[in-house]
Protein backbone atom coordinates (compact mmCIF):
# COMPACT_ATOMS: atom_id res chain seq x y z
CA UNK A 1 0.00 0.00 0.00
CA UNK A 2 2.69 2.14 -0.86
CA UNK A 3 1.24 6.09 -2.07
CA UNK A 4 4.86 7.17 -2.86
CA UNK A 5 6.22 6.03 -6.01
CA UNK A 6 9.67 4.69 -5.93
CA UNK A 7 12.37 7.68 -6.24
CA UNK A 8 13.93 8.02 -9.66
CA UNK A 9 17.40 7.61 -8.33
CA UNK A 10 16.08 3.71 -7.28
CA UNK A 11 15.78 3.21 -11.50
CA UNK A 12 18.63 1.47 -12.91
CA UNK A 13 19.40 3.29 -15.90
CA UNK A 14 18.83 6.46 -14.64
CA UNK A 15 21.15 5.73 -11.89
CA UNK A 16 23.95 4.07 -14.52
CA UNK A 17 23.90 6.95 -16.59
CA UNK A 18 23.67 9.55 -13.41
CA UNK A 19 26.91 7.48 -12.73
CA UNK A 20 28.54 7.48 -16.05
CA UNK A 21 28.25 11.23 -15.36
CA UNK A 22 29.48 12.57 -12.48
CA UNK A 23 31.97 9.61 -11.15
CA UNK A 24 34.39 10.58 -13.43
CA UNK A 25 34.54 14.10 -12.11
CA UNK A 26 33.89 13.21 -8.73
CA UNK A 27 37.15 10.77 -8.56
CA UNK A 28 39.53 13.62 -10.25
CA UNK A 29 38.24 16.16 -7.40
CA UNK A 30 39.22 13.78 -4.92
CA UNK A 31 42.44 12.79 -6.66
CA UNK A 32 43.45 16.59 -6.92
CA UNK A 33 42.43 17.61 -3.51
CA UNK A 34 44.08 14.17 -1.83
CA UNK A 35 46.73 12.80 -4.46
CA UNK A 36 45.98 9.28 -4.07
CA UNK A 37 43.53 8.02 -7.12
CA UNK A 38 42.76 4.40 -5.44
CA UNK A 39 41.45 5.90 -2.55
CA UNK A 40 39.82 8.51 -4.43
CA UNK A 41 37.99 5.21 -6.75
CA UNK A 42 37.28 4.19 -3.46
CA UNK A 43 35.86 6.44 -2.05
CA UNK A 44 34.02 7.56 -5.16
CA UNK A 45 32.70 3.37 -5.33
CA UNK A 46 31.29 4.37 -1.24
CA UNK A 47 29.60 7.28 -2.34
CA UNK A 48 27.72 5.74 -4.83
CA UNK A 49 26.67 2.49 -3.05
CA UNK A 50 25.58 4.85 0.16
CA UNK A 51 23.26 6.81 -2.66
CA UNK A 52 21.83 3.35 -4.28
CA UNK A 53 21.10 2.08 -1.42
CA UNK A 54 19.57 4.98 0.12
CA UNK A 55 18.11 6.20 -3.45
CA UNK A 56 14.50 5.77 -1.65
CA UNK A 57 15.05 9.09 0.24
CA UNK A 58 17.49 11.23 -2.30
CA UNK A 59 15.89 12.49 -5.32
CA UNK A 60 18.42 12.77 -8.40
CA UNK A 61 18.14 16.40 -8.87
CA UNK A 62 20.08 16.21 -5.24
CA UNK A 63 22.40 13.42 -5.78
CA UNK A 64 25.09 15.02 -7.31
CA UNK A 65 25.94 17.15 -4.23
CA UNK A 66 24.80 14.09 -2.36
CA UNK A 67 27.72 12.09 -3.56
CA UNK A 68 30.48 14.71 -3.16
CA UNK A 69 29.15 15.53 0.34
CA UNK A 70 29.36 11.88 0.98
CA UNK A 71 32.72 11.30 -0.90
CA UNK A 72 34.54 14.26 0.79
CA UNK A 73 33.25 13.54 4.62
CA UNK A 74 34.74 9.79 4.32
CA UNK A 75 37.69 11.19 2.88
CA UNK A 76 38.52 13.48 5.71
CA UNK A 77 39.37 10.44 8.34
CA UNK A 78 40.91 8.65 6.23
CA UNK A 79 43.58 10.03 3.27
CA UNK A 80 46.61 11.36 4.31
CA UNK A 81 47.38 13.81 1.55
CA UNK A 82 49.68 13.03 -1.09
CA UNK A 83 51.19 15.13 -3.70
CA UNK A 84 49.48 14.91 -7.02
CA UNK A 85 50.88 13.25 -9.66
CA UNK A 86 49.80 13.55 -13.01
CA UNK A 87 50.66 12.98 -16.57
CA UNK A 88 49.90 15.33 -20.49
CA UNK A 89 48.28 13.38 -22.59
CA UNK A 90 49.95 11.52 -25.03
CA UNK A 91 47.94 12.66 -27.91
CA UNK A 92 48.38 16.08 -28.13
CA UNK A 93 51.26 17.87 -30.22
CA UNK A 94 52.46 20.90 -30.24
CA UNK A 95 50.44 23.93 -31.89
CA UNK A 96 53.00 24.58 -34.08
CA UNK A 97 55.31 21.41 -36.03
CA UNK A 98 57.75 24.01 -37.24
CA UNK A 99 59.21 24.95 -33.97
CA UNK A 100 60.11 21.00 -33.03
CA UNK A 101 63.38 21.34 -33.00
CA UNK A 102 65.72 19.17 -30.42
CA UNK A 103 66.02 22.29 -28.65
CA UNK A 104 62.69 23.03 -28.29
CA UNK A 105 61.64 19.64 -27.50
CA UNK A 106 63.97 19.60 -24.24
CA UNK A 107 62.63 22.99 -23.21
CA UNK A 108 58.96 22.09 -23.61
CA UNK A 109 60.04 18.88 -21.29
CA UNK A 110 61.60 20.88 -18.58
CA UNK A 111 59.04 23.47 -18.75
CA UNK A 112 56.23 20.38 -18.53
CA UNK A 113 58.12 19.24 -15.33
CA UNK A 114 58.44 22.31 -13.68
CA UNK A 115 54.36 22.76 -14.45
CA UNK A 116 53.97 19.39 -12.98
CA UNK A 117 55.84 20.17 -9.69
CA UNK A 118 54.57 23.61 -9.29
CA UNK A 119 50.75 22.15 -9.32
CA UNK A 120 52.12 19.96 -6.47
CA UNK A 121 52.74 22.20 -5.17
CA UNK A 122 49.76 24.95 -4.50
CA UNK A 123 47.39 24.13 -1.65
CA UNK A 124 44.63 22.52 -2.15
CA UNK A 125 41.63 24.65 -2.61
CA UNK A 126 43.82 26.16 -5.29
CA UNK A 127 44.80 23.29 -6.66
CA UNK A 128 41.53 21.47 -6.94
CA UNK A 129 39.74 24.76 -8.99
CA UNK A 130 42.38 24.68 -11.14
CA UNK A 131 42.69 20.99 -12.46
CA UNK A 132 38.91 21.51 -12.60
CA UNK A 133 39.15 23.78 -14.76
CA UNK A 134 42.19 22.80 -16.70
CA UNK A 135 41.25 18.94 -16.90
CA UNK A 136 37.58 18.51 -16.28
CA UNK A 137 37.09 21.63 -18.50
CA UNK A 138 34.87 22.95 -16.04
CA UNK A 139 32.73 26.36 -15.81
CA UNK A 140 33.51 28.54 -13.41
CA UNK A 141 29.68 28.37 -12.38
CA UNK A 142 29.87 24.49 -12.16
CA UNK A 143 33.37 24.27 -10.60
CA UNK A 144 31.36 26.88 -7.32
CA UNK A 145 28.53 24.64 -7.63
CA UNK A 146 30.15 21.35 -7.05
CA UNK A 147 32.31 22.90 -4.70
CA UNK A 148 29.79 24.80 -2.26
CA UNK A 149 31.12 28.37 -2.93
CA UNK A 150 30.63 31.45 -4.68
CA UNK A 151 31.80 31.81 -8.26
CA UNK A 152 33.94 34.67 -7.30
CA UNK A 153 35.62 32.01 -5.20
CA UNK A 154 36.49 30.12 -7.86
CA UNK A 155 37.54 33.03 -9.59
CA UNK A 156 39.97 34.06 -6.68
CA UNK A 157 41.58 30.71 -6.23
CA UNK A 158 41.73 29.98 -10.23
CA UNK A 159 43.59 33.84 -10.32
CA UNK A 160 45.47 32.58 -6.77
CA UNK A 161 46.26 29.34 -8.54
CA UNK A 162 48.04 31.27 -11.71
CA UNK A 163 50.07 33.26 -9.36
CA UNK A 164 51.38 30.92 -7.39
CA UNK A 165 52.27 28.87 -10.51
CA UNK A 166 54.19 31.76 -11.98
CA UNK A 167 55.95 32.36 -9.20
CA UNK A 168 56.66 28.20 -8.77
CA UNK A 169 57.74 28.09 -12.38
CA UNK A 170 60.26 30.98 -12.36
CA UNK A 171 61.67 29.84 -8.68
CA UNK A 172 62.56 26.98 -10.42
CA UNK A 173 64.79 28.29 -12.98
CA UNK B 1 34.85 46.18 -2.73
CA UNK B 2 34.75 45.14 -6.54
CA UNK B 3 37.54 42.87 -6.93
CA UNK B 4 38.26 40.86 -10.83
CA UNK B 5 39.97 38.46 -10.90
CA UNK B 6 41.84 38.99 -14.40
CA UNK B 7 43.96 35.88 -14.14
CA UNK B 8 41.19 33.88 -13.65
CA UNK B 9 38.94 36.08 -16.46
CA UNK B 10 42.11 35.51 -19.00
CA UNK B 11 42.10 31.86 -18.37
CA UNK B 12 38.40 31.80 -18.95
CA UNK B 13 38.67 33.59 -22.01
CA UNK B 14 36.34 36.21 -20.81
CA UNK B 15 38.77 39.16 -21.30
CA UNK B 16 36.96 41.90 -23.88
CA UNK B 17 39.48 42.89 -26.61
CA UNK B 18 40.79 45.80 -24.54
CA UNK B 19 42.05 44.12 -20.95
CA UNK B 20 43.38 41.21 -23.25
CA UNK B 21 45.35 43.92 -25.00
CA UNK B 22 46.85 44.88 -21.72
CA UNK B 23 47.56 41.43 -20.48
CA UNK B 24 49.34 40.10 -23.28
CA UNK B 25 51.73 43.40 -22.98
CA UNK B 26 52.40 41.96 -19.17
CA UNK B 27 55.95 40.63 -18.50
CA UNK B 28 54.85 37.08 -17.68
CA UNK B 29 52.47 36.97 -20.60
CA UNK B 30 54.15 34.02 -22.51
CA UNK B 31 54.80 32.39 -19.07
CA UNK B 32 50.79 32.21 -18.40
CA UNK B 33 50.27 31.28 -22.12
CA UNK B 34 52.43 28.37 -21.30
CA UNK B 35 51.17 27.45 -18.41
CA UNK B 36 47.37 27.34 -19.84
CA UNK B 37 48.78 25.75 -22.88
CA UNK B 38 50.20 22.28 -21.26
CA UNK B 39 48.02 22.69 -18.40
CA UNK B 40 45.05 22.02 -20.72
CA UNK B 41 47.14 18.73 -22.04
CA UNK B 42 47.10 17.22 -18.67
CA UNK B 43 44.80 14.43 -17.75
CA UNK B 44 44.43 11.92 -15.24
CA UNK B 45 43.62 7.96 -16.24
CA UNK B 46 40.31 6.61 -16.97
CA UNK B 47 39.00 3.84 -14.48
CA UNK B 48 36.89 1.47 -14.95
CA UNK B 49 33.60 2.95 -14.51
CA UNK B 50 31.40 -0.19 -15.80
CA UNK B 51 33.11 -2.14 -13.33
CA UNK B 52 32.19 -0.32 -10.48
CA UNK B 53 28.61 0.34 -11.43
CA UNK B 54 27.71 -3.25 -11.83
CA UNK B 55 29.52 -3.74 -8.56
CA UNK B 56 27.20 -1.15 -6.80
CA UNK B 57 24.09 -2.15 -8.52
CA UNK B 58 25.05 -5.86 -7.26
CA UNK B 59 25.76 -4.61 -3.80
CA UNK B 60 22.54 -3.65 -3.20
CA UNK B 61 20.85 -6.91 -4.07
CA UNK B 62 23.50 -8.58 -1.90
CA UNK B 63 22.97 -6.71 0.78
CA UNK B 64 19.27 -6.97 0.35
CA UNK B 65 19.52 -10.40 1.07
CA UNK B 66 21.80 -10.06 3.92
CA UNK B 67 19.47 -8.37 5.45
CA UNK B 68 16.76 -10.94 5.19
CA UNK B 69 19.02 -13.95 5.79
CA UNK B 70 20.23 -12.13 9.21
CA UNK B 71 16.36 -11.03 9.75
CA UNK B 72 15.54 -14.73 9.87
CA UNK B 73 18.61 -16.00 11.38
CA UNK B 74 17.59 -13.60 13.61
CA UNK B 75 14.55 -14.51 14.29
CA UNK B 76 15.45 -18.24 14.47
CA UNK B 77 17.12 -17.44 17.10
CA UNK B 78 15.05 -15.71 19.30
CA UNK B 79 12.57 -18.22 17.86
CA UNK B 80 14.91 -21.39 19.87
CA UNK B 81 15.64 -18.73 22.69
CA UNK B 82 11.91 -18.91 23.52
CA UNK B 83 11.21 -22.09 23.11
CA UNK B 84 14.24 -23.14 25.30
CA UNK B 85 13.40 -20.51 28.13
CA UNK B 86 9.81 -21.58 28.16
CA UNK B 87 10.77 -25.61 28.57
CA UNK B 88 12.97 -24.56 31.44
CA UNK B 89 10.30 -22.96 33.22
CA UNK B 90 7.46 -25.09 32.34
CA UNK B 91 10.05 -28.00 33.32
CA UNK B 92 11.52 -25.85 36.87
CA UNK B 93 7.27 -25.42 36.99
CA UNK B 94 6.18 -28.79 36.70
CA UNK B 95 9.45 -30.52 38.73
CA UNK B 96 7.84 -28.16 42.05
CA UNK B 97 7.24 -30.51 44.56
CA UNK B 98 4.83 -29.62 47.22
CA UNK B 99 4.26 -31.57 50.43
CA UNK B 100 1.69 -30.61 52.65
CA UNK B 101 0.77 -31.80 56.14
CA UNK B 102 -2.74 -31.46 57.72
CA UNK B 103 -3.49 -30.61 61.28
CA UNK B 104 -3.11 -34.53 62.97
CA UNK B 105 -1.37 -36.04 59.94
CA UNK B 106 1.69 -37.34 59.74
CA UNK B 107 3.80 -38.15 56.15
CA UNK B 108 6.93 -40.17 55.34
CA UNK B 109 8.58 -39.70 51.59
CA UNK B 110 11.62 -39.89 49.65
CA UNK B 111 13.57 -37.15 47.92
CA UNK B 112 14.69 -38.43 44.69
CA UNK B 113 17.97 -38.97 46.02
CA UNK B 114 16.43 -41.22 48.50
CA UNK B 115 17.05 -39.39 51.20
CA UNK B 116 13.90 -39.71 53.96
CA UNK B 117 11.97 -36.83 55.00
CA UNK B 118 9.05 -37.33 57.84
CA UNK B 119 6.82 -34.10 57.96
CA UNK B 120 5.17 -33.37 60.86
CA UNK B 121 1.58 -32.11 61.27
CA UNK B 122 0.65 -29.25 59.75
CA UNK B 123 3.84 -28.79 57.54
CA UNK B 124 5.13 -27.83 54.21
CA UNK B 125 7.95 -28.63 52.33
CA UNK B 126 9.01 -27.84 48.30
CA UNK B 127 11.65 -28.87 46.58
CA UNK B 128 12.84 -28.77 42.86
CA UNK B 129 12.66 -32.23 41.51
CA UNK B 130 14.28 -31.58 38.15
CA UNK B 131 18.14 -31.18 38.84
CA UNK B 132 18.06 -32.36 42.29
CA UNK B 133 21.11 -34.51 42.70
CA UNK B 134 23.06 -31.13 41.92
CA UNK B 135 20.83 -28.57 44.22
CA UNK B 136 19.90 -30.74 46.98
CA UNK B 137 17.81 -28.02 48.61
CA UNK B 138 14.10 -27.32 49.86
CA UNK B 139 12.08 -24.93 51.83
CA UNK B 140 10.53 -25.92 55.00
CA UNK B 141 7.80 -24.79 57.12
CA UNK B 142 7.02 -26.28 60.14
CA UNK B 143 8.77 -29.76 61.44
CA UNK B 144 10.22 -32.44 59.70
CA UNK B 145 12.74 -34.75 59.94
CA UNK B 146 15.68 -35.79 57.59
CA UNK B 147 17.38 -38.55 57.06
CA UNK B 148 19.69 -37.55 54.15
CA UNK B 149 22.22 -39.90 52.39
CA UNK B 150 24.91 -39.14 51.62
CA UNK B 151 26.21 -37.14 48.31
CA UNK B 152 26.16 -33.11 47.73
CA UNK B 153 25.34 -30.20 49.77
CA UNK B 154 21.47 -30.94 51.04
CA UNK B 155 20.16 -27.41 52.58
CA UNK B 156 17.04 -26.90 54.46
CA UNK B 157 15.57 -23.16 54.12
CA UNK B 158 13.39 -21.99 56.77
CA UNK B 159 11.90 -17.95 57.04
CA UNK B 160 14.00 -17.93 60.57
CA UNK B 161 17.07 -20.17 59.38
CA UNK B 162 19.44 -22.26 56.87
CA UNK B 163 20.38 -25.63 57.91
CA UNK B 164 23.29 -27.06 55.98
CA UNK B 165 24.30 -31.13 56.15
CA UNK B 166 26.59 -33.40 53.51
CA UNK B 167 24.15 -36.65 54.42
CA UNK B 168 23.17 -37.18 58.10
CA UNK B 169 19.89 -37.23 60.26
CA UNK B 170 18.35 -34.44 61.56
CA UNK B 171 15.30 -32.37 62.62
CA UNK B 172 13.94 -29.17 61.65
CA UNK B 173 11.09 -27.71 63.70
CA UNK B 174 10.12 -23.91 63.04
CA UNK B 175 6.94 -21.92 64.78
CA UNK B 176 6.71 -18.49 64.65
CA UNK B 177 9.62 -16.91 66.40
CA UNK B 178 11.60 -20.38 67.29
CA UNK B 179 13.52 -22.31 65.03
CA UNK B 180 14.87 -25.66 66.41
CA UNK B 181 18.10 -27.89 64.71
CA UNK B 182 18.58 -31.24 66.43
CA UNK B 183 21.35 -33.81 64.83
CA UNK B 184 20.75 -37.34 65.26
CA UNK B 185 23.68 -38.39 63.33
CA UNK B 186 26.70 -36.56 61.86
CA UNK B 187 27.41 -33.39 61.20
CA UNK B 188 24.53 -29.89 61.20
CA UNK B 189 25.78 -26.58 59.97
CA UNK B 190 23.07 -24.16 61.14
CA UNK B 191 22.64 -20.97 60.13
CA UNK B 192 20.40 -18.66 62.17
CA UNK B 193 20.43 -14.52 61.13
CA UNK B 194 23.93 -14.00 61.38
CA UNK B 195 25.34 -16.92 63.63
CA UNK B 196 26.81 -20.25 62.35
CA UNK B 197 27.02 -23.19 64.60
CA UNK B 198 27.94 -26.73 63.99
CA UNK B 199 25.72 -29.53 65.76
CA UNK B 200 27.15 -33.04 66.13
CA UNK B 201 24.74 -35.89 66.58
CA UNK B 202 22.56 -35.50 70.24
CA UNK B 203 23.21 -31.88 69.98
CA UNK B 204 20.21 -29.55 69.40
CA UNK B 205 19.89 -25.89 69.19
CA UNK B 206 16.70 -23.68 69.70
CA UNK B 207 16.54 -20.27 68.80
CA UNK B 208 13.73 -17.58 70.00
CA UNK B 209 13.49 -14.01 69.42
CA UNK B 210 17.14 -14.12 68.50
CA UNK B 211 18.14 -16.56 72.05
CA UNK B 212 20.50 -19.58 71.52
CA UNK B 213 19.75 -22.46 73.86
CA UNK B 214 21.61 -25.45 73.33
CA UNK B 215 20.45 -28.84 74.50
CA UNK B 216 21.95 -32.28 74.23
CA UNK B 217 19.93 -35.80 73.82
CA UNK B 218 20.43 -39.54 73.45
CA UNK B 219 17.70 -40.22 71.44
CA UNK B 220 18.16 -41.08 68.35
CA UNK B 221 15.45 -39.72 66.00
CA UNK B 222 12.83 -37.26 67.12
CA UNK B 223 9.99 -38.61 69.33
CA UNK B 224 7.44 -37.36 67.27
CA UNK B 225 8.14 -39.75 64.86
CA UNK B 226 7.03 -42.56 67.59
CA UNK B 227 4.09 -40.42 68.25
CA UNK B 228 4.82 -38.92 70.91
CA UNK B 229 5.67 -34.65 72.07
CA UNK B 230 8.23 -33.80 74.02
CA UNK B 231 7.52 -30.36 76.01
CA UNK B 232 10.41 -28.34 78.44
CA UNK B 233 8.59 -26.06 80.73
CA UNK B 234 6.01 -25.20 78.41
CA UNK B 235 3.00 -23.00 79.25
CA UNK B 236 -0.61 -24.49 79.22
CA UNK B 237 -1.51 -22.67 76.14
CA UNK B 238 1.30 -23.81 74.09
CA UNK B 239 1.01 -27.38 74.85
CA UNK B 240 -2.98 -27.23 73.82
CA UNK B 241 -1.63 -25.27 70.84
CA UNK B 242 0.13 -28.98 69.68
CA UNK B 243 -2.15 -30.52 70.67
CA UNK B 244 -4.70 -28.83 68.58
CA UNK B 245 -2.27 -29.16 65.62
CA UNK B 246 -1.78 -32.77 66.30
CA UNK B 247 -4.83 -34.54 66.97
CA UNK B 248 -6.82 -31.56 64.51
CA UNK B 249 -8.88 -30.27 66.99
CA UNK B 250 -10.42 -27.37 69.05
CA UNK B 251 -9.71 -27.52 72.54
CA UNK B 252 -11.49 -24.49 74.82
CA UNK B 253 -9.67 -23.72 78.32
CA UNK B 254 -12.07 -22.17 80.70
CA UNK B 255 -9.46 -21.49 83.51
CA UNK B 256 -7.11 -18.50 84.81
CA UNK B 257 -4.23 -20.99 85.75
CA UNK B 258 -2.13 -21.38 82.18
CA UNK B 259 1.02 -20.11 83.64
CA UNK B 260 2.43 -23.06 84.96
CA UNK B 261 4.70 -24.85 82.60
CA UNK B 262 4.98 -28.22 81.93
CA UNK B 263 7.47 -30.56 81.00
CA UNK B 264 7.03 -33.90 79.87
CA UNK B 265 5.68 -36.38 76.76
CA UNK B 266 2.18 -36.39 76.05
CA UNK B 267 1.64 -39.10 72.95
CA UNK B 268 0.43 -38.03 69.53
CA UNK B 269 -1.85 -41.23 69.01
CA UNK B 270 -3.84 -41.41 71.54
CA UNK B 271 -5.96 -38.54 72.45
CA UNK B 272 -7.63 -39.70 75.87
CA UNK B 273 -4.54 -40.37 77.43
CA UNK B 274 -3.04 -37.32 75.73
CA UNK B 275 -6.51 -34.94 77.10
CA UNK B 276 -5.90 -37.16 80.87
CA UNK B 277 -1.97 -36.29 80.87
CA UNK B 278 -3.17 -32.08 80.99
CA UNK B 279 -6.12 -32.52 83.05
CA UNK B 280 -4.53 -34.60 85.90
CA UNK B 281 -1.16 -31.66 85.90
CA UNK B 282 -3.47 -28.69 85.72
CA UNK B 283 -6.35 -30.43 87.73
CA UNK B 284 -9.13 -29.76 85.52
CA UNK B 285 -11.87 -31.37 84.05
CA UNK B 286 -12.44 -31.94 80.43
CA UNK B 287 -16.11 -32.74 78.26
CA UNK B 288 -16.13 -33.41 74.89
CA UNK B 289 -18.95 -31.33 73.11
CA UNK B 290 -19.46 -31.67 69.20
CA UNK B 291 -16.45 -31.05 67.56
CA UNK B 292 -14.84 -29.17 70.79
CA UNK B 293 -12.92 -30.33 74.02
CA UNK B 294 -13.51 -28.33 76.84
CA UNK B 295 -11.20 -27.89 79.85
CA UNK B 296 -12.55 -26.64 82.91
CA UNK B 297 -11.42 -25.72 86.61
CA UNK B 298 -13.06 -28.37 88.93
Amino acid sequence: MLNKTLSETCNEVIFSSFFKSNAKMLRNFLFYKFGNKEKAEDLVQEAFIRLWQNCQDVPIEKAKSYVYTVANNGALNIIAHEKVVLNYSKTTTSRDKTHETPEFILEEKQFKKKLLTAIANLNETQRVAFLMHRIDGKKYIEIAEELNIGIKAVEKRISQALLELRKEINNLK
Amino acid sequence: MKKNYLHAKWLNEEMNEEELAAFQASDDYELYEKIKIYSSQLEVADFNEEKIIQKIISRKKTKTKQITLYTIWFSKIAAILIIVLGLFYSVEKISIVNQITDNGEKRTFLLPDHSEVVLNSGSEVNYKKWNWNTNRELKLNGEAYFAVTKGKKFKVKTKLGIVTVLGTHFNVKTKKNQFNVTCFEGRVKVNYQKAQLILTSGQSVTFENGKQTNTTSQITKPIWIDNQMSFQQEKLTAIITEIEKQYNVTIIIKTKNTENVFSGKIPTNNLDTALQIISTTYNLNYSIAKDQIIFEEK
